[in-house]
């Protein structure tokens, strides 16, 4: 067995312990790791955000470069704050929008360019003249079909404007079954991923702190 | 109160501790079930392998230490892969935290196992700040996203950097990702432009987002989680922290099928006593 010397490692380690202490009750261990790691977080994001975002980006072409340009952002930014008070409040519209148009500029070329456009094709190109059980094999093209199915249906199940009844009803519900597949596969991976966090916690105590497994 | 009752009021405690107990045995008296190689996983490592010696393989370290446990074995086992053919690693990632992860992967792998040259076989961009713009910038003119590398060295300085100007010099890119930014910046702000070979490696929770791009061909691959990471570890013959976790995996899951099956079976049944 070697135990680690290292001073980090033992910090780490008695940390993990205090935050999985919650799962037996609340206490004061637990309090202490979750305000460090509060606390921990959100300054070494103000400092590494400062320094390798807004000081390389912002201040540093303005003061060494002279880029005077940078001093609408640095202007818009600050206004973000004037909402604090009641009186400036309205001022925070202005950065705001800027923030809402530029978004609204790059997300709606986005997800028509990468999403929409492409899953659409994705989906019935399958279907072209000649390609179904003649590119793909059979289970393949299977595949494809149930795939337009499942989107049909489910696009079916999302609309509202009519009532889900009769063959209506019916398409609705085999949207519900992919819809239900669907969210099957999410809890599976998520219990998955869950398992894999305590698994990297464990592995870690076992292996780098207690030196128990090799 | 009946034997189910109790079943049903049963101290959540214990519940912690049978899965903390299937996590951990595993640990110490290991099984090693066969990882199979799935599709997505199998499509990364063969366009990996058709690169030319020399191809530039763009690695974007899109997560931070909780995600290290599932994206640390994929980050390794691509990075093993890149060098042991002779392939040259863009690091870089639109996370902060992720940059830090990057440079140990690169210690351990690029200097450790193979030996390589710093700025001529690799390189280290560190933190891109910008997320989506920094991308669509990025794919139009590389050096003017990437000035200096995060040892301070301007890219002009970095013999590397001479090859690569704009998306069309990487042979490929993998997005390391857990969240936002990440593969979905990526996919509609990079591949939707500059096109090439987009591929991701994802945690578990947010991988089944990705097989539609799979379909679409807008990604090459796809690992997802731990499992996608032994997979890969598989594929490149170089068993890691992936393919030990994979007996964990496996019995804690094993476990949770059990609870979910126990809990409907006690549900119906108390549904089915109370009519």
């Amino acid at each position: 067995m070697l135990m680690t010397e290292g001073i980090w490692v033992w910090i780490a380690g008695v940390l993990t312990l205090a935050i999985y202490s919650f799962l037996y009750k609340d206490n004061p261990l637990y309090k202490i790791a979750e305000y460090i790691f509060v606390g921990l977080s959100a300054g070494y994001w103000a400092v590494y955000l400062f320094w390798n975002f807004a000081y390389p980006n912002l201040f540093e072409p303005l003061v060494i470069e002279g880029n005077y340009w940078n001093i609408i952002p640095i202007v818009l930014g600050f206004m973000m704050f004037t909402q604090l008070s009641r009186r400036s409040a309205w001022l925070v519209r202005f950065p705001l929008t800027f923030v809402l148009g530029v978004s609204l500029g790059l997300q709606l070329i986005a997800a028509v360019e990468g999403d929409l456009v492409p899953q659409i094709i994705g989906t019935f190109s399958p279907f072209s003249k000649g390609t179904l059980f003649h590119t793909y094999d059979t289970w393949t093209s299977i595949g494809y079909i149930a795939l337009l199915v499942g989107v049909l249906s489910t696009l079916v199940y999302f609309f509202f404007s009519r009532e889900h009844k009769g063959v209506f009803g019916g398409i609705a519900r085999t949207g519900v079954f992919y819809l239900m597949i669907a969210f099957g596969a999410s809890f599976g991976y998520t219990v998955m991923a869950r398992i894999s966090l305590l698994f990297g916690r464990v592995y870690f105590v076992f292996h780098d702190w207690l030196g128990i497994i090799r | 109160m009946s034997a189910f009752g109790r079943i049903q009021n049963l101290d959540r405690r214990i519940i912690f501790l049978t899965v903390a107990a299937a996590v951990i045995l595993p640990l110490f008296f290991p099984f090693r079930l066969p990882v199979a190689v799935t599709a997505p996983v199998q499509q990364l490592y063969d366009v990996i392998e058709g690169l030319p010696a020399g191809s530039v393989v763009l690695i974007s370290m899109d997560y931070d230490p909780s995600g290290a446990p599932e994206l640390d074995p994929a980050t390794l086992s691509i990075m093993r892969h890149c060098f042991s053919r002779d392939l040259r690693v863009f690091v870089m990632g639109l996370w902060a935290t992720g940059v830090p992860l990057g440079m140990r992967a690169l210690e351990t792998v690029a200097v450790g196992e193979y030996h390589k040259q710093y700025g001529v076989h690799f390189v280290n961009f560190g933190y891109i700040p910008g997320g989506a713009i920094a991308l669509v910038n990025l794919g139009a003119d590389v050096h003017d996203v990437c000035r200096e590398d995060v040892y301070g060295t301007p890219a002009s300085e970095i013999p590397m950097m001479e090859d690569i100007k704009s998306a069309a010099d990487f042979g490929l890119v993998i997005s390391m990702s857990m969240g936002v930014p990440g593969s979905d910046q990526w996919i509609y702000y990079y591949h939707a432009r500059y096109r090439g070979n987009l591929a991701t490696a994802q945690t578990a929770i947010g991988a089944p987002k990705y097989y539609p791009y799979l379909q679409t061909g807008q990604l090459v691959g796809l690992i997802g989680g731990m499992k996608g990471a032994a997979e890969y570890e598989r594929l490149v013959g170089n068993y890691g922290l992936a393919t030990v976790g994979m007996d964990s995996q496996s019995s804690a899951h094993v476990l949770i099928i059990l609870f979910v099956v126990l809990g409907n079976v006690i549900f119906w049944m108390e549904k089915r006593r109370k009519k």
